[in-house]
């Protein structure tokens, strides 16, 4: 082996961005921008973030869509006559959507405790809090591709798309508050976790109740009194109406701006809690 | 370089793993620019070791300072100045050689970091791989990118645990070369861990070995070999013998048991041998292995076993599981 006795000049100094805001948000950028060259040379990743939501869609919306339009009028009640189930539940799809996004960012998380990476990054200077938000606006931004996809599936089914560009703008925003939000509350529960079983059992868990319990599906005035308390606080609810109201409805008003300030708390507050939670619980193997 | 010259030094450094003790009350001093060596079995305790000094893992009791800082009050500049090496061999296998060199750039917060990186891969012959994933490099490939990002950052010190755990002899060697080189062309401090008695020999200037995490000896590998100038024989019987049958032999002057194997301190196993095959004619001699003077022996004196005959706890289990999934990846 020759390489070892050759003369090899390096350069003297490395240069250092310092320990503040600079140096963490390069790390930061470092790791997010992996979360998303990995999510994207994985094909799977992706077909199966696309697929689940599209399936809805398709089966359930295609199921319901046959019902005549006289009886479905009245089922769901404040919503203008004629509009379609497919463009009723296009939004409560989309917000539902950001309900699973998180498990793909805790999965990737385990895969990094358990092949060892997790040493690699925790054993340069990074801090605990900056692996965590990497990978939970990573799944976040991995969760957003639905977007556009589903709108053009919609589009493709014949729903009829209102809505100016402000009311856009409040929508999308809505759903990325609501998919960061998500995000940060599923890595932080399952930030000391190592075991693959559990964003799969977590998500089983919490997706069901906030997906029903929540006006994505249906108008909550038809649920029990149980229900409806529990989709007041649901913010898959409120990002579904604010949804709702922009694209289905074309009636951008005050009151989707609460929905916007509501997400923008929930959202704000998961990734504060998450990251003192992370900074303590993070586990590196 | 840390300014008392010492690049790492360790007070009464204990790890406790709930009621396991992986490393117990340790003290060490590793001079700048030196290449010291852990040597021990399995679940000794070297990767704990390497766990704490790099701040990966606190400390439950005592202190210890890596590179002028302490690891406990100042893990964050401890790791802009160490560099670190896996037995397992860590890189993101999704992304190319340079991708892997972009993001340790990043997490150790480089600005001009490229020419470097441009050095090292020539250096590591890896130029012509550089925009293929790591996923398809062979072992030694991998092995010398390891090497590569540990590099990076100019570290003062690079941690290797077991660095050629696994490897063909061939690889081995040439990581040996490689290591010689790194410390001394690049003058950074190495300290390795290994339980091949004859890589602490070939690349260590200091070796301490370690077992049931606590230091049994320290000391140049030819200051230890010098603790035991007598042979080593290791004997199995099929028939049971007894402590006094071996002791009465001419030239013996140490009988251990371990198990069905009994280890025989001799004057000179030339001398010794024929003695114990007279001794011992009818009690079916299975096996019989010669030591003489090496870094073997002088583990099989202080613990009285073979090294690889040693250790065994969840640090294997854990490094086992991390190799099978490896492979079925």
């Amino acid at each position: 082996m020759s390489t070892a006795t050759e003369s090899v000049t390096l350069p003297a100094t490395v240069v250092r961005l310092g320990d503040g805001r600079v140096g963490q948000m390069t790390q930061f950028y470092g790791l997010y921008a992996r979360e998303l060259v990995k999510t994207f040379r994985n094909p799977w990743v992706i077909v199966i973030t696309l697929v689940q939501p599209f399936m809805w869609l398709a089966f359930f919306g295609g199921m319901l869509s046959q019902v005549p339009s006289s009886e479905l009028d009245q089922f769901l009640l404040h919503a203008p006559p004629g509009t379609g189930y497919l463009s009723f539940l296009l939004p409560g799809v989309l917000s539902t959507g950001m309900l699973a996004i998180g498990m793909f960012g805790a999965m990737s998380t385990i895969q990094d405790k358990r092949f060892g990476f997790m040493k690699r990054i925790l054993i340069t200077p990074t801090s605990k809090a900056t692996v965590y938000l990497s990978k939970a606006l990573g799944s976040a931004t991995r969760g957003l591709v639905q977007i556009p996809v589903m709108m053009a599936a919609a589009l493709a089914f014949g729903v009829t798309l209102h809505g100016n560009a402000l009311g856009w703008l409040a929508s999308i925003s809505g759903l990325v508050l609501l998919g960061v939000g998500f995000s940060a509350f599923f890595l932080a529960i399952t930030a000391s976790s190592t075991d693959w079983q559990t964003p799969g059992v977590i998500s089983n868990f919490i997706t069901m109740p906030l997906m029903f319990a929540s006006g994505a599906m249906f108008p909550t005035s038809i649920y029990p009194k149980w229900m409806q308390d529990i989709a007041s606080v649901n913010p898959v609810g409120f990002s579904a109406q604010l949804s709702r109201d922009v694209m289905t409805y074309g009636q951008f008003s005050g009151s989707d701006l609460t929905y916007l300030a509501y997400l923008a708390a929930f959202a704000v507050l998961m990734i504060a809690v998450g990251t003192a939670l992370a900074s303590r619980y993070l586990k590196v193997e | 370089m840390s300014g008392n010259g010492w690049a790492i030094s360790a007070h009464g450094l204990t790890k406790h793993y709930d009621k396991l003790v992986a490393v117990d009350h340790v003290d060490m001093s590793v001079a700048n620019g030196s290449v010291f060596g852990l040597l021990g079995p399995n679940g000794a305790g070297k990767t704990t070791i390497i766990k704490v000094l790099t701040g990966l893992s606190d400390i439950t009791e005592g202190s210890a300072s890596v590179a002028g800082f302490d690891v406990t009050k100042d893990p964050m500049h401890v790791k802009q100045r160490v560099g670190w090496v896996a037995a397992e061999v860590i890189l993101d296998d999704d992304l190319s050689g340079w991708e892997n060199l972009w993001l340790q750039a990043k997490l150790q917060r480089l600005g001009d970091w490229k020419e470097r990186a441009d050095r090292l891969l020539d250096y590591f012959e890896l130029s012509d791989r550089r925009k293929d994933r790591v996923g398809t490099y062979s072992t030694g490939m991998r092995k010398k990118m390891e090497i590569a990002l540990a590099l990076l950052h100019q570290p003062e010190i690079i941690f290797m645990d077991e660095p050629t755990i696994g490897l063909d002899p061939n690889v081995r060697r040439m990581l040996w070369d490689l290591i010689t080189g790194v410390n001394k062309q690049f003058g950074v401090t190495v300290f390795l861990t290994t339980h091949y008695m004859e890589e602490a020999d070939a690349l260590c200037g200091r070796v301490a070995i370690i077992d049931h995490g606590k230091f049994v000896a320290v000391g140049t590998p030819s200051e230890l070999k010098s603790r035991v100038k007598e042979d080593f024989i290791e004997i199995e019987t099929s028939e049971p013998v007894t402590v006094d049958k071996l002791q009465a032999i001419p030239g013996v002057s140490n009988v251990r048991s371990q198990g069905n194997t009994w280890i025989l301190r001799v004057s000179s196993a030339e001398v010794v041998l024929p003695e114990i095959f007279r001794a011992l004619q009818t009690d079916g001699i299975r096996r019989i292995n010669v030591e003489k003077p090496s870094l073997e022996t002088v583990f099989i004196d202080i613990t009285g076993k073979r090294l690889d005959q040693s250790g065994g706890d969840v640090q294997d289990y854990r490094k086992f599981y991390m190799n099978l999934r490896r492979a079925r990846r």
